[in-house]
């Protein structure tokens, strides 16, 4: 029994993860029905801005995450103002395709860097201890990665239920032109949409590379594993990328722990979450959340 | 009126059947032909490397994969992130058969032509299962059913044993009438293989596209409730679609995995499913002879990177690996340069050029 707990609470952990890291993806595609296929690029570079400014530069952990979310949040900013502004209205596949060339250009300069392919770990500064609850383990790193989530997403929850810009984003992802006819600056939308994403990102790519360490493939996976995260929740639903990343963590977490080494499967966890995408997408393609919006053929 | 069938300044066509010609003057048709017949006969002047003539075969089997992609995708308009799967999926259908009947099998080595085609038809199979999701879905939904097969595709070969855990998997020398085709002949050999698929794919889809089923696709792409109006069926049109796509792969993979004499996984990797995408998108979608720019540019432009990091790599610390930077790097900066200033692709390129000509010299 102990087991199960143990996998539960990992796949919380890994599940928060996913949530942070499908928010940001969700935030942009429901404003700007944009399918950023580079997000675990801009993972991948939040986490080395925060490792550099801790290590190379010497400034506390904390200091450094939000520094290195400012950086994202300009970084995301200038994507959006340089290559997507111009591509609204065109159709999906440029668009799609300009987050891909974004995602190989993003590549070629961490490849650049010493992060590109050598590996890293951030410096210890949490009890190397783990946490024991009757038998379950939990180490601090984990605890703190979840607590950092659970902050982030309030956050996030408070800043479009109550604030202004909050509040004129979501009205942005609901009807365009009745937004732009109350003052509301669409563009700008779009841009602040990819830079909350780039901030989120920031958080979540240091939060992985605290757990797992540095490590460019890893890193920029979660770019692409976030996608069976989203459609389970609903591709524009903030509450569905946070349950669906919940449920996405704790599937993987089962599958390594109950069906590898059975009946010659082996990493499972790594192919479940793509079965369970087509599934759903041929029966119920708008997720948990999403809104029933689903164009037909 | 008595019009001239070897020159012609514009379109002066007085029937349906007119429009419908693929050559629309003598002069077109003949330079095709003397185009054709370059291309059959010129490894037989000049002397070339296997070097040299493996980046033409790989070109050409890039040619082959991007006919079936600018058939989803460029005809039919739905994106495909999968494309490098459904070639594995031909590469691995010869696999499976090395793996089960050893890799120099009479079935392998003399009825290749068999083989590949069979391959094809497995490519078909496979990309008509991953289209049924279009029967319900459209635009970026069906992108990530495609992108969840590439990582299922990948996942079974990299895990399980039949397929060796994704490790090279050899296939026998083949044979032609005069028997084993020896080791200096085997580029040259595939050089001409591969250039007769093309061309007979190159012809079945220029007719496909004058067809009912050709003219459906792109009927659905512009408008897929008109066209359900008039009574094609969208649903079915996209399936069947994908369907062929997955036969041109298909082929190509079987062709990769002769060529190379064996089937690997690097080869079908998500990476190479975009490299697809790109080379579709830069040689133009849409456009048949988009198929045949897009692979030459993004190869040709893989080697200069190439040979221009080696070059510069005298100038920087050994420790950076100027390569492996550079060539992503370039390769996203051209598919984003393209899409912002010419989305239409080489191709339009061409068509400016044809139609500079057409009138030349007298211009407007």
């Amino acid at each position: 029994m102990t087991y199960f707990f143990q996998l539960v609470v990992s796949g919380i952990v890994v599940g928060s993860i996913y949530a942070l890291s499908a928010l940001g993806f969700v935030l942009i595609y429901k404003s700007s029905k944009v399918l950023n296929i580079a997000h675990g690029q801009i993972i991948a570079v939040g986490a080395f801005i925060t490792y550099a400014l801790t290590v190379w530069m010497g400034i506390p952990i904390f200091l450094s995450l939000i520094l290195s979310m400012g950086a994202t949040f300009f970084l995301a900013m200038s994507v959006e103002r340089i290559f997507l502004r111009r591509l609204i209205g065109e159709p999906i596949i440029s668009v799609i395709m300009v987050t891909i060339g974004l995602m190989s250009i993003l590549d070629g300069l961490v490849y650049l860097t010493p992060f590109g392919t050598e590996n890293f770990s951030f410096p210890v500064f949490l009890p190397s201890t783990p946490i024991d609850l009757g038998g379950v383990y939990i180490s601090w790193t984990q605890l703190m990665g979840v607590i950092i989530t659970i902050v982030m997403i309030s956050g996030f929850s408070w800043f479009f239920k109550k604030s202004t810009v909050g509040i004129s984003m979501r009205a942005v992802s609901d009807d365009q032109l009745a937004s732009m006819s109350i003052g509301i600056s669409v563009p700008k939308v779009f841009g602040l949409a990819w830079a909350t994403a780039g901030l989120s990102a920031a958080a979540a790519g240091t939060i992985i590379g605290n757990i797992t360490g540095l490590n460019f493939d890893t890193l920029h996976a979660f770019g692409i594993v976030v996608f069976p995260v989203v459609i389970l929740g609903g591709l524009d639903s903030i509450l569905g990328a946070v349950v669906a990343g919940v449920i996405m963590g704790l599937i993987q977490q089962f599958a390594a722990g109950y069906l590898d080494g059975n009946w010659g499967l082996n990493g499972t966890a790594e192919v479940l979450p793509y079965i369970i995408l087509l599934i759903i997408l041929l029966i119920k393609p708008h997720g948990l959340f999403g809104i029933h919006e689903i164009e037909r053929v | 009126m008595a019009t001239n069938r070897w020159l012609a300044t514009g379109n002066y066509h007085i029937s349906y059947q007119d429009e419908q010609k693929i050559f629309s003057t003598h002069l077109d048709r003949s330079i095709f032909i003397v185009f054709l017949s370059a291309l059959f006969i010129w490894p037989l002047f000049f002397e070339v490397s296997n070097k040299f003539m493996l980046v033409i075969d790989n070109i050409m089997i890039a040619v082959v994969a991007i006919i079936g992609l600018n058939i989803v995708t460029g005809f039919a308009g739905l994106i495909s992130i999968g494309h490098a799967a459904f070639v594995g999926v031909g590469a691995y259908t010869l696999a499976s058969f090395s793996r089960v009947l050893g890799d120099s099998n009479m079935l392998l080595t003399h009825a290749w032509p068999l083989m590949i085609v069979l391959s094809g038809l497995m490519g078909a199979v496979f990309g008509a299962i991953v289209g049924l999701p279009a029967m319900r879905l459209k635009h970026l939904y069906l992108a990530i059913a495609t992108l969840s097969f590439q990582m299922i595709f990948q996942w079974t070969i990299n895990f399980m044993d039949f397929f060796d855990q994704g490790q090279t998997i050899s296939i026998g020398r083949v044979h032609w009438l005069t028997g084993e085709v020896a080791r200096k002949d085997h580029y040259v050999f595939w050089y001409y293989i591969i250039l007769v698929f093309i061309v007979l794919c190159g012809f079945m889809v220029r007719n496909l596209l004058r067809t009912r089923y050709g003219r459906c696709l792109s009927a659905v792409r512009d408008n897929d409730r008109a066209a359900d109006a008039m009574g094609m069926h969208p649903g079915f049109t996209k399936v069947y679609a994908f369907g062929l796509a997955g036969f041109f792969a298909g082929i190509a993979g079987a062709l990769h995995a002769y060529l190379y004499r064996g089937v690997g996984i690097e080869s079908f990797t998500l990476h190479e499913s975009i490299t697809y995408l790109a080379m579709a998108i830069v040689g133009g979608l849409g456009t048949l002879h988009g198929s045949f720019w897009g692979p030459a540019a993004i190869k040709v432009l893989d080697l200069q990177v190439e040979i221009l990091a080696e070059k510069a790599a005298h100038f920087l610390p050994a420790s950076m690996n100027l390569a492996t930077a550079l060539r992503p790097f370039t390769f996203g900066l051209v598919i984003v340069l393209f899409l912002m200033f010419e989305p239409r692709g080489i191709a339009n390129w061409w068509r400016i050029v044809k139609s500079y000509t057409k009138l030349w010299p007298f211009r407007y």
